[in-house]
């Protein structure tokens, strides 16, 4: 996938920005440790570093209600020492996590709601924030990517955000690459990664995760013109409602914005344009009001 | 500018052709296995992350199937190099299938930087020694000094304010196959050679001179083997910090001085002992081992005009310029030339090709341009490329013509046998002549001589 025209270093100078997925609840019953994941991500972070001096990794946490840069490897503090950077990085995730479940408590009173999803909606958009900001930086730059290291399971209310984010990472040209460490399949990413050009994996097996990581995950995107990476066998099409946020296969679409209803509505909540047809209760037989 | 790829890397090809031994103890730091690695094409890199925790010899069958089919070409090269540097050691089994494992030494390394990370060769000193230390911005000027310097007195020795402490058969031996006298009273000339060299990066540059440097370094008494791993490991060591020189070993610390000479390092007297500061030029040099591209800032501006303005000082720039630009005023901070039909039909003379020269342009282009896209206007690239091709219009081969045939028959006959070889260029049938390269000519008397 060719990146956006921009001046660049050389061909495999690459800028990676990794979304961490740090949602106690997915964590707490993973069957990988938070512990031994980063056991696995921290060295995936250090030979990145390693395979070019101008290589920068941006580590981003995703929580439940907030989300939080966590090591920018362009800092401009000392490199040398990794050990530091390992214990600084712990020491971040540490204090984040713990400010996003305050945050997650206090804004629903005694955690009524509890929430299951990530906000991935909201690491994606400073993801692109901060690409953004580098490509606007000067006139040479390395060719971006984010990865997205997800667990928890697709929050279909956060449809919407993510389509767009996934929308303006394909007009910058900059592929979205997922490695689901949790149980199910994301739809959401299935699509991000199919759409922008990233690669989409499931490891099978959680142990061997930096092993995945460095095969697939560690190349620039230039050599990915020359290699065989693996292809998702299918991908999930399927959007959420914009009324209800459930996830449907058939619904009503408005013809001036494409938003998507599950119910017959008689002015589109998106654009403010009004359906002149009449209530088609004889057209759609299983609608159910 | 396929020249420099070549040049850059003919470092690494010097090391790989180090014999095995030295070469595996060379693996013994990990600076060195980390400057190796990074030199190596992306393919090859990425092929080593990947074998980098197995255990086990992988076969080459399976590792081809690990690229699409128009990228094998590119996998043999990464296959090739690794092979050359000893990082992937070929074991055959005994299913006689070739399979490759990677370098015991190399793979401990990795792995131990991997896990623990990185550390610098060696401690910097404290910062209560009583020497005023440079900053980073004089050091850079110094080196930059240093080395344009170095440079002139490499291309022209009379123009140089001060000399450098090389001897004269050291600058000799950097001028072989750039300079050569076309005559005895005459200053030495610039080959075609040269012109490329000038036209190269910084950094490609610094890694010829140094690859002259070690190869001549036997002759000195200076061990290559020891003098590769000290300037591989010189870019992992931090800019502006000072270090003592009583680190060094011997052969390390003959080499400083030259080192100095080049604008890598810069020496100091401190209170008790000498200090080596590393400089920019030093600790970019790992970046450069595979394909190089420098961050310096241009100051080149081309205009639709034809009209060029260079915003630098230094007497190198302007020689640089001069080489295929015509050089009208030079201003206390600004060149102003022009490019012109005589001064690049000159450049293409000795040899400079348009490509180099429009690349030279477009790298160097000044901050303000360089953003606009493209960098330098098209009509001056294109018109570069033209006047380069005017050059070519004909091409010429030296031949024999073939007249006065006094048959069809034996006519057709000489045809049909030059073009058996490949060699006949042109023919005419309505008056029978025949023009065939001039290599055939007496096989081709054999030939007519047989038919008679």
């Amino acid at each position: 996938m060719a990146s956006a025209p921009s001046k660049l270093y050389q061909d495999d100078v690459s800028l990676v920005v990794a979304l961490l997925d740090t949602n106690p609840f997915f964590w707490a019953a993973a069957s990988l440790p938070f512990s031994e994941f980063l056991h696995h991500v921290i060295p995936f972070i250090n030979s990145l570093l390693l395979l070019n001096q101008l290589n920068r990794v941006v580590l981003i946490a995703t929580g439940t209600s907030s989300c939080g840069y966590i090591f920018d490897s362009g800092d401009g503090n000392a490199s040398g020492n990794s050990n530091a950077v390992c214990s600084e990085i712990i020491k971040k995730l540490e204090d984040f996590v713990g400010k996003d479940s305050k945050i997650g408590k206090g804004s629903n009173g005694d955690g009524t709601r509890p929430a299951i999803s990530s906000l991935l909606s909201g690491s994606l958009s400073l993801a692109l924030c901060y690409i953004q900001r580098i490509f606007r930086s000067g006139t040479r730059h390395p060719q971006p990517r984010i990865l997205c290291l997800q667990g928890s399971p697709d929050g279909p209310e956060q449809y919407v955000a993510v389509m767009n984010s996934i929308f303006s990472a394909q007009r910058l040209m900059i592929p979205i690459d997922s490695c689901i460490v949790g149980a199910q399949h994301s739809a959401f990413l299935q699509q991000a990664s199919y759409i922008t050009g990233g690669v989409y994996l499931k490891p099978q097996q959680l142990d061997g995760l930096f092993q995945f990581l460095a095969a697939v995950f560690a190349t620039d995107l230039h050599s990915r013109n020359f290699l065989r990476l693996p292809k998702p066998a299918g991908v999930d099409f399927r959007a959420s409602c914009f009324c209800h946020k459930k996830t449907i296969d058939m619904g009503y679409v408005c013809s001036v914005c494409l938003s998507i209803f599950c119910k017959y509505h008689k002015k589109c909540s998106t654009c403010g344009s009004e359906f002149n047809q009449a209530a088609p209760d004889s057209t759609i037989p299983d609608q159910k009001h | 500018m396929p020249q420099v790829r070549i040049v850059a890397r003919n470092f690494m090809d010097m090391v790989a052709a180090l014999p095995a031994a030295k070469l595996d103890k060379l693996y013994d730091s990990s600076f060195i296995c980390e400057a190796v690695l990074r030199s190596l094409p992306p393919l090859a890199k990425k092929y080593v992350l990947q074998m980098l925790f197995l255990d086990s010899p992988l076969t080459a069958k399976s590792m081809e199937e690990w690229v699409l089919p128009d990228g094998l070409s590119k996998h043999k090269v990464a296959i090739d190099r690794l092979l050359q540097l000893r990082v992937f050691m070929e074991v055959n089994d005994r299913k006689k299938e070739p399979s490759y494992k990677m370098n015991q030494k190399f793979q401990s390394n990795m792995q131990k930087y991997l896990t623990t990370g990185g550390t610098v060769p060696r401690e910097p000193m404290p910062l209560n020694a009583a020497v005023r230390l440079p900053s980073v911005g004089e050091l850079e000027t110094y080196a930059m000094e240093q080395w344009e310097c170095f440079l002139l007195q490499l291309i022209n020795s009379s123009q140089v304010d001060k000399s450098t402490s090389f001897s004269s058969s050291m600058m000799r031996a950097f001028q072989r196959g750039l300079l050569n006298s076309s005559r005895d009273n005459e200053a030495p000339r610039l080959t075609e050679n040269g012109f490329q060299f000038l036209l190269m990066e910084t950094n490609a540059q610094l890694w010829y001179i140094i690859r002259e440097y070690i190869s001549s370094a036997e002759e000195r008494g200076m061990d290559p083997t020891d003098l590769i791993s000290f300037l591989l490991e010189l870019s992992f060591h931090t800019l502006g910090e000072a270090y003592s020189v009583n680190t060094l070993t011997e052969v390390q610390r003959l080499a400083i001085k030259d080192l100095a000479d080049l604008g890598l390092v810069k020496y100091l007297q401190g209170r008790k002992e000498g200090l080596f500061m590393p400089t920019k030029l030093a600790t970019n040099l790992s970046v450069s081992l595979s394909d190089a591209s420098s961050r310096k800032e241009g100051f080149v501006v081309v205009e639709t005009n034809f009209r060029m303005y260079a915003y630098s000082t230094s007497r190198l720039h302007c020689e640089i310029l001069r080489l295929f630009s015509r050089i009208e005023y030079q201003l206390p901070n600004l060149i102003v030339g022009a490019i012109t039909k005589e001064s690049l039909y000159n450049a293409f003379e000795n040899g400079i090709t348009a490509e180099q020269i429009v690349s030279f342009l477009q790298q160097n282009a000044h901050p303000r341009v360089a953003e606009k896209m493209p960098s330098v206007p098209e009509n001056v690239t294109d018109q570069i490329r033209l006047w380069e091709a005017d050059r070519n219009r004909v091409e010429m081969t030296p031949s024999h013509l073939y007249e006065d045939f006094p048959s069809k028959d034996l006519f057709e006959a000489c045809c049909d046998f030059a073009r058996d070889y490949g060699c006949l260029l042109w023919q005419d049938m309505k008056k029978m002549r025949l023009i065939v390269k001039g290599g055939l000519h007496q096989q081709m008397r054999d030939f007519l001589r047989g038919q008679r």
